[in-house]
């Protein structure tokens, strides 16, 4: 009845806490993530096969009215589940390592699975409601997780602002889809693209969109709405900031631009505009208070909600070219950011501390992990052969050629602006320390640990240097947003 | 029938009262109630459309959503409560304005 | 009695917004239904809702209800999680 990925994953949340409590029973907690693992890679074969299957711009559907509750899978889709499920299976390798001290393990991998199957389940759906369902559960696992570790204060406070603004941006958008549905009768994507093609300039339309944009703009940070998330990435423990800024967010952007180009396509122009002044601000914001920052999760956050102010000018600008952008920087930033807070963590993990200038001159005696940071940094910042410099070039392309050179120029603008506190990062890890017998005892990363960040970060390199198939597979992606309506 | 407007302004006012008491009120258990406020309001407003569509008919699509939403609401509750249990044993108040160690 | 002052602008703030809506809706009727594909599928009101209701549920929307038995499990999952006993918690008083 479900999707095969989603029903493996599902299973996979079941049977978890049981495999968790047998493992517990022998005292050997950490094979838990083992079995997490197995299961996402499990989820990820069956999402192979749907691939196939929608490769050619076919839809996957399984409605048989336009009142039923269903899926609708289309190469967006699975172009934004096998982010999920990808990234989702690097951090589940890395926690093996990282939580090995925590109480409770199985629980937090059954939260990590459960995440992943909501967002997995928002990308699958067919109906806004159903993507309402799956939007809870993603952000009822997410709450959870970033109030882990719970026997500190840090975690649970910003777990309560986190909750409280993101349950309250849910309720908007419940408000934003009851007027979509008075105006309508129904809030299936494709009979949404038809009924309201041609519906023109209504004010209900534009109230049903501010509440709509309010709603999912809270989780995927927006402006005046991300407060919520500097404390939430950095008091989380290190695997889960990685989801949340790599994956999390992202969801945000997507819900936003399957909503905007079914429902809202009539009146394009005037939201566009909007769009557009609320990115260019989101990225400049993000970027200023990111100089000001001293620790090293809080700045990684506050530069990605600059990254999504990048996002958002694909969305803006509208054509196909843009979203081809948006959708590639949201592959390459889950590549880039999940890198960047991976590395973090381990510094973390051996250091103990977050502040920078405690870590200062980390970089001599972990090199390895030194390496991988910087790449990961010099792709957030851009620089060409790396995969940031495709998307953000996609970007500013599309701008220029739906005459918003504006907003092309605040990319480029903002970017040189990141460079200035991504390399502050690499000089305070490579800058000679004055030797303390903290530093004396520092060894490498472990291997664990250094799987997934070595994986990450061969494909960002990879992905910059060839980025061909990927960029065809994100303008196939782009297009079948479009043809949402047929 | 009662015209459409007067339940819309209803429905309106009831989230604003939600919002109001999100955004102002101190006891973070208000700050729950307040949320749930805001979400019933657009529960209220899915039934109001649901019967407004013909004289004599109800709409069962838009009450399924309400009877999923209001399950919804309830576990988002009950995590948030459970965090609460937390935040007062760390900060012995239940004064959400004393939660400023986070700032910058 | 001190004034609580977020407390005060927030009410007032509430007011004007409430009072704002009120206009807004009282110029602008709502377009109800206006853009609605189907009316196949409504009930009556003169026979029992709750049976009819719920055989739609079950026949349309069983999705959403499963989906939303998970999410019932994932609150308990989480609930657990965040109630979980470490071995060095302080006993509380009460």
């Amino acid at each position: 009845m479900f999707p095969l990925p989603l029903e493996t994953l599902f299973l996979f949340v079941v049977t978890t806490p049981f495999v968790g409590w047998l493992l517990t029973k022998k005292n050997r907690q950490n094979l838990c993530g083992a079995y997490t693992t197995f299961g996402l890679i499990i989820s990820g074969i069956a999402l192979y096969n749907l691939f196939s299957q929608v490769l050619d711009g076919n839809v996957v559907s399984d409605q048989q009215t336009s009142f039923a509750a269903g899926f609708r899978i289309d190469m967006l889709s699975v172009f934004m589940a096998t982010i999920f499920i990808g990234l989702g299976l690097l951090v589940a390798v890395y926690s093996i390592k990282y939580m090995e001290n925590d109480t409770g393990t199985m629980l937090y991998y059954t939260l990590l699975i459960a995440m992943i199957s909501g967002m997995v389940g928002v990308a699958f759906a067919g109906d806004l409601f159903t993507l309402y369902v799956f939007w809870e559960l993603m952000s009822i696992s997410s709450y959870v997780l970033v109030a882990f570790r719970k026997a500190e204060w840090e975690p649970i406070e910003a777990g309560m602002k986190y909750l409280i603004m993101s349950a309250a941006g849910s309720a908007t958008l419940f408000l934003g889809m009851s007027l979509l549905y008075g105006i309508t009768g129904t809030l299936n994507f494709q009979s949404l693209a038809s009924a309201l093609a041609t519906a023109g300039q209504n004010p209900w339309l534009s109230m049903s969109f501010l509440l709509i944009l309010v709603g999912f703009g809270v989780k995927a940070s927006i402006v005046p709405l991300h407060t919520w998330l500097p404390d939430a990435h950095s008091a989380a423990p290190t695997p889960i900031s990685a989801m949340l800024s790599g994956v999390v967010i992202e969801t945000g952007v997507y819900a936003l631009a399957r909503t905007f180009f079914s429902a809202f396509v009539s009146f394009q122009v005037q939201w566009s505009l909007v769009l557009a002044v609320l990115s260019i601000v989101t990225m400049t914001l993000g970027n200023i208070t990111a100089l000001l920052q001293k620790d090293i999760k809080r700045l990684l956050a506050y530069s990605s909600i600059a990254q999504v102010g990048y996002m958002l000018v694909g969305l803006a600008v509208g054509t196909q070219l843009g979203l081809t952008g948006t959708t590639l920087h949201i592959l390459n930033h889950a590549l880039m950011k999940g890198t960047a807070f991976l590395c973090a963590g381990a510094i973390i993990y051996r250091t103990g501390t977050r502040q920078l200038e405690d870590i200062t001159g980390v970089g001599r005696k972990m090199p390895l992990t030194a390496i991988f940071f910087a790449i990961s940094l010099f792709a957030l910042t851009g620089m060409p052969p790396l995969n940031g410099f495709v998307s953000e070039l996609t970007l500013f392309t599309s701008a220029v050629q739906a005459s918003m050179a504006w907003l092309g120029l605040a990319i480029i603008l903002n970017s040189i602006l990141s460079a200035a506190y991504y390399l502050q990062i690499i000089r305070v890890l490579v800058k000679p320390a004055a030797s303390s017998e903290k530093l004396e005892k520092l060894k490498e990363t472990s291997f664990v640990m250094l799987i997934p960040i070595c994986i990450m970060a061969i494909l960002i390199i990879l992905l910059g240097v060839y980025p061909d198939p990927v960029l065809d597979l994100a303008r196939k992606a782009a297009q079948s947003l479009f043809t949402i309506g047929g | 029938m009662i015209p459409l407007s007067y339940y819309l302004v209803f429905t309106f006012t009831l989230f604003i009262i939600g919002f109001y008491c999100l955004a102002t009120k101190r006891n973070m258990i208000r700050l729950i109630l307040g949320i749930e406020l805001m979400v019933n309001a657009a529960n209220f407003s899915f039934i109001v459309f649901s019967s407004y569509w013909r004289e004599g008919f109800v709409d069962p699509l838009a009450h399924s959503f309400v009877i999923v939403s209001t399950a919804l609401v309830g576990s988002v509750t009950a995590v948030a409560l459970t965090i609460v249990v937390y935040a007062y044993r760390h900060y012995g108040t239940l004064d959400v304005r004393e939660l400023k160690r986070l700032r910058g | 009695m001190t004034i609580d002052r977020i407390g005060a602008a927030g009410l007032v703030a509430s007011l004007c917004l409430i009072a704002v809506l009120g206009v807004f809706i009282a110029q602008n009727s709502f377009p109800a239904f206006l853009y609605a594909p189907s009316d196949k599928r409504l009930t009556s009101v003169t026979q029992p809702v709750g049976e009819a209701e719920s055989n739609f549920m079950w026949t349309y929307r069983n999705t959403d209800l499963i989906a939303q038995a998970f999410v019932l499990f994932a609150a308990a999952a989480g609930c657990l999680a965040i109630l979980r006993i470490e071995e060095n918690q302080k006993s509380e008083a009460g």
